[in-house]
């Protein structure tokens, strides 16, 4: 069994005991109530729940977005939670790759130029380089032909396929997405989630967090939010 | 090929063109004040003072009465401590051109005008040196008499006799004061002339200039050595005269000019900056969101920093591009438009490097400093707080304002049909850094506006109270002094005539402690009690009262010159060749010249001039203008016909005239400045709140989406805009108080020695009021209705 092989090794992200707090206008809120969770290289993890259940909370701490109340995250050997919002950005451009669900390309640059940007910023290869695997990137993605057009020319979906080329930019071992899907109609969602299966298969961590239990069918594994709690875990779509 | 962070670059500034353009017009405009103001300033101080030393000005300058010859001025140029010396005939005279009214004027007959040593008249237009028997105007003075180069006109001189001649030609004169501020035209003859006009060969004043011509005691004393040899040779010397080192006829006006330009170029610096600050802030929150990107794909601090300081560079790159050569245009203009009302020719308008330095500074430090504090409030929060739209992760802090504009307060939006006036209220207050930062720049340049009204309105109420003194509306000055029962009887026989009173002025000198003499005093004495001369406004101590025996009143242009006198001193005044004793009693409100003021009767004794009179006063029956110059002509007239001789008429709108043209230069400038303030306050305000409202491109957008129609959109941030606009005229008229005071007082010192009479400008503030709400809701207007025309989703996918 693949899961069985993967839990042989040691984890890849390491959660224990991860508390997040919020302050609003309501008063103090607790979006994460002690998770402890380890995930494994290669494993395609999505992790569901209601709004408000703390997904999204969970994916920006564990990509470093946002920093946690109490606890410890490590991912291999880094201490995520100890790292300071300079160090967190440093590390999140080689190690892990993230997605949004309204894709966040930046609207100045075309295509290219917004999967490009990863690897400026962490100096990867020479400028031929970059663009090149930019492209062979967005060849992967199929939409290779709009490379240098903006995001505003192109649909929603090609988008996400672009913000998932740009998370793919320095190769890092992880990929998180936050409701990727979230902004597609069905069947251009359908097409997102076999990108990330395709990554998965791969050797790819991928941490998929949505609202859409379907989405769990294809995952290798599968985490239930609610309240700021783990309720459920179960494995190969269950 | 360039990596993609500076493609972003490149592209940041082209894909928003308005917001490229606002922003870069906002700094552009603030460049633009300061250098202009910093150059101006330095060419009016530098080049002006450089135009004037071509014309070796002369350390000081004697007349006599009996005139002196060359072997004189020969004996003075061999005297230890004199640099040069040279020497001309000065006739007082009147003048009347074609068929009009009889002016006076004062000619000035040289030996060879074309190797002048001291105080060089240079040629203008026509002909150069006057040719015989015709005469030369000074180039200003020829608008002051409404002449033309070939006019003919008639000379009526002290000897009575009347000379026609044609003016020959214009000349520049710069060591005289500006005709159109003294209202004395100045004529130029030859020596030749001067014989014709039957007048004693001869010259009567003497010009010096001293070897230590920075030292003004050392020049002080060297005038007094000549004038002591003069005395010694049987010269009667009534007037003497010295200079401030290297000063301009009309320092105190340039020096208050200065100033000024100083003060006003220091506030137009700290104000472009605010405008930088409050434009670069907006850019930055703006770009909160793609900020929060970039840190999530892997950014560090210092590369995004790279990027936006490279984008504010350009900015302030291209203008600096555009402001340096408008700001060279508009220091030049405001030079030359100075210089040509103190009659100076700027040959060679220099512009100094520091001016570059400044507004390079300004343009390129100042966003670079001005985006640290945004950068830091924006590079804080973590990646996610910058991405999330609605800041739901940040942590809010209700605060008195926000409860104030809670729901459950804005209890009269409850009762209004128009949610969008809700929305504008809240709206103004929701971000209230920026808020505060937009109030802070248009507060300053408002205050700053009516400021310069409030300085104009203070001059203007100056003059008033100058001439409040003047209870009359007709001076006669007399050549010699006549019986003052003659001349008031004259007088009162001329139609049109209310009251008639007389005074006389005597040319003193303060003997100071030390035996040395001061400047020349013009010593009033008018009659105390009755007649026509009211007090002047009294700074400290009292006016005069009828029981004073010796007791004077100094004007504050005297103070400047004796910082010594107090209330209550004893001084020694010499009136006539005598020494006198005069105890001091009030200070007094003083213009231009050092005046003091003693009772006529004690005036008269003192100087042997009792029953005279050598100026007649006289208030007319109708205060309408052309009715009192109708009036004077026929005293004048009458006068003649009687045999009396007149030295000079002179109507007190024609003296409140000269007042106002030598506050005139002052004016103007605080116009130029006032325009140009509004200028940058103006566009940077609406750079500003463009940039505001395009930000919120998206709310337009929601506000469309849920049926609002493109004027319900407008009219919110129009409202905004308007509010913002309002609050910060009433912060302005507060803080325009203790601005304009600070600037009136110190204009006043530098002006006449004591501050103005302070009059908060009204015209000033509904004009800011007008300026500020018109500027605000087209600012707001503009941006909203360009995003109204988007569509409803371009509108929402807006970055």
């Amino acid at each position: 069994m693949k899961t069985n092989h993967l839990q042989l090794q040691s984890p890849l992200i390491r959660l224990r005991q991860v508390v997040k707090k919020y302050n609003g206008i309501a008063g103090e809120v607790t979006a994460l109530k002690g998770i402890n969770l380890e995930l494994h290289s290669g494993e395609f993890i999505v992790i569901t729940g209601k709004s408000g259940a703390g997904k999204t909370t969970l994916i920006n701490m564990i990509t470093g977005l946002d920093r946690l109340t109490s606890g410890e995250i490590w991912v291999e050997d880094v201490p995520v939670h100890q790292l300071n919002p300079e160090q967190a950005a440093r590390w999140r451009g080689r190690h892990i790759g993230v997605v949004f669900q309204s894709f966040e390309l930046l609207p100045t640059l075309t295509l290219v130029q917004n999967v490009m940007l990863p690897m400026d910023f962490a100096r990867q290869g020479t400028l031929k380089e970059r663009r090149e695997r930019a492209m062979f990137l967005l060849e992967q993605m199929g939409i290779a032909e709009h490379a240098h057009k903006p995001p505003s020319a192109i649909s929603g979906g090609q988008q996400q396929r672009v913000a998932i080329a740009r998370a793919m930019a320095n190769d890092p071992p992880i990929l998180a997405a936050d409701e990727p899907t979230g902004s597609l109609d069905s069947v251009t969602a359908d097409s997102v989630l076999q990108v990330f299966e395709h990554l998965a298969a791969n050797g790819k961590t991928v941490i998929v967090v949505t609202h859409d239990e379907d989405t769990a069918r294809i995952a290798s594994r599968h985490i239930v939010l609610a309240d700021g709690e783990m309720i459920r875990e179960a494995e190969d779509g269950k | 090929m360039m990596a993609a962070q500076w493609h972003k670059v490149i592209n940041d500034l082209l894909s928003n063109k308005t917001r490229t353009v606002l922003i870069i017009l906002s700094i552009m405009v603030g460049l633009f004040a300061v250098g202009t103001i910093a150059s101006a300033r330095y060419i009016l101080s530098v080049e002006m003072a450089k135009a004037f030393a071509q014309i070796n000005p002369s350390s000081g300058v004697i007349r006599t009465v009996q005139p002196f010859d060359s072997d004189f001025i020969q004996s003075v140029r061999s005297m230890p401590g004199v640099e040069e010396v040279d020497a001309r005939r000065m006739i007082s005279a009147r003048i009347k051109v074609n068929d009009g009214d009889w002016t006076n004027i004062t000619i000035y007959a040289v030996d060879d005008y074309q190797n002048m040593r001291v105080n060089k008249i240079f040629p203008q237009e026509g002909a150069f040196p006057p040719p015989n028997k015709e005469i030369l105007i000074e180039r200003v003075a020829l608008n002051v008499i409404h002449a033309r180069i070939g006019d003919t006109i008639t000379i009526k001189l002290p000897n009575e006799k009347l000379r026609t001649m044609r003016i020959a030609g214009t000349t520049h004169d710069m060591a005289q004061l500006p005709a159109q501020i003294d209202g004395t035209p100045y004529g130029y003859i030859s020596t030749e002339t001067l014989k014709w006009f039957g007048e004693e060969y001869g010259y009567n004043e003497l010009q010096v200039v001293a070897v230590k011509k920075e030292d003004k005691k050392a020049v002080q004393e060297l005038i007094n050595e000549i004038k002591d040899k003069a005395e010694r040779a049987g010269y009667v010397i009534p007037i003497s005269m010295t200079a401030e080192p290297g000063q301009l006829p009309l320092d105190d006006v340039l020096q208050a000019i200065l100033m000024l330009m100083g003060v006003l170029g220091m506030l137009a610096l700290f104000l472009s900056a605010f405008l930088i600050i409050n434009t670069i802030s907006a850019l930055l929150t703006q770009q909160k969101r793609q900020i929060g990107v970039m840190k999530a794909v892997g950014a560090t601090t210092v590369q995004i920093m790279r990027l936006y300081l490279t984008l504010v560079l350009f900015y302030g790159l291209v203008a600096l591009m555009l402001a340096i050569p408008l700001s060279i245009t508009g220091a030049r203009t405001l030079s030359a438009l100075m210089a040509s009302l103190f009659n100076f020719d700027l040959n060679q308008m220099y512009i100094p490097v520091s001016s570059y330095l400044i507004q390079i500074a300004v343009g390129l430090l100042v966003p670079l400093l001005a985006s640290i504090y945004p950068f830091l409030a924006n590079l804080r929060i973590s990646a996610a707080e910058a991405m999330s739209s609605y800041g739901a992760t940040v942590q809010p802090k209700r605060d008195i304002i926000e409860h104030l504009l809670s729901g459950s307060n804005l209890w009269f939006a409850r009762y209004t049909v128009r949610r969008s006036l809700l929305l504008s209220i809240r709206n103004t207050f929701r971000s209230k850094g920026r808020l505060l930062l937009t109030l802070f720049t248009l507060t300053l340049a408002g205050a700053i506006f009516i400021s310069v009204f409030t300085i104009r309105a203070s001059l203007m109420r100056t003059v008033d109270d100058l001439m409040a003194m003047w209870g009359f509306d007709v001076m006669i000055n007399l050549t010699r002094p006549y019986r003052t029962e003659r001349v008031t009887q004259e007088a009162w026989r001329v139609p049109g005539v209310e009251e008639v009173d007389s005074w006389s002025m005597f040319p003193a000198r303060r003997i100071r402690p030390d035996d040395s003499e001061s400047v020349p005093i013009y010593l009033f004495a008018p009659h105390i009690g009755k007649g026509l001369a009211a007090s002047p406004t009294i700074f400290q101590g009292r006016w005069l009262l009828p029981e004073d025996e010796n007791a004077v009143v100094v004007s504050s242009t005297l103070i400047k010159e004796e910082p010594d006198i107090k209330i209550g001193d004893k001084i020694v005044l010499k009136v006539n060749g005598k020494k006198h004793h005069f105890q001091v009693v009030g200070i007094s409100m003083g213009f231009s010249l050092p005046m003091a003021y003693t009772s006529n009767d004690y005036a008269l004794r003192i100087t042997n001039n009792v029953g005279y009179a050598e100026t007649v006063l006289v208030k007319t029956s109708n205060r309408h203008p052309q009715y009192i110059d109708a009036v004077g002509k026929a005293l004048e007239k009458h006068f003649e016909q009687v045999g009396i001789s007149i030295n000079a008429a002179t109507t007190m709108q024609e003296e409140r005239s000269e007042a106002e043209a030598m506050f005139g230069i002052i004016t103007s400038l605080l116009l130029f400045m006032a325009v140009l303030l509004a200028l940058v306050g103006g566009l940077g305000l609406m750079g500003t709140m463009s940039i505001n409202v395009l930000e919120r491109t998206r709310e337009i957008g929601i506000l469309r989406a849920i049926g609002a129609a493109n004027i319900g959109v407008a009219w919110v941030f129009i409202l905004e805009g308007i509010s913002i606009g309002g609050l910060s005229w009433i912060f302005s008229a507060l803080l325009a108080a203790p601005i304009s005071k600070a600037l009136s007082s110190a204009t006043g010192t530098a002006l006449i020695g004591q501050p103005l009479t302070f009059t908060y400008s009204m015209a000033g503030l509904w004009v800011w009021l007008l300026l500020i709400i018109t500027l605000s809701a087209l600012a707001s207007y503009l941006p909203a209705r360009g995003a109204s025309r988007l569509t409803v989703r371009e509108v929402l996918a807006y970055e």
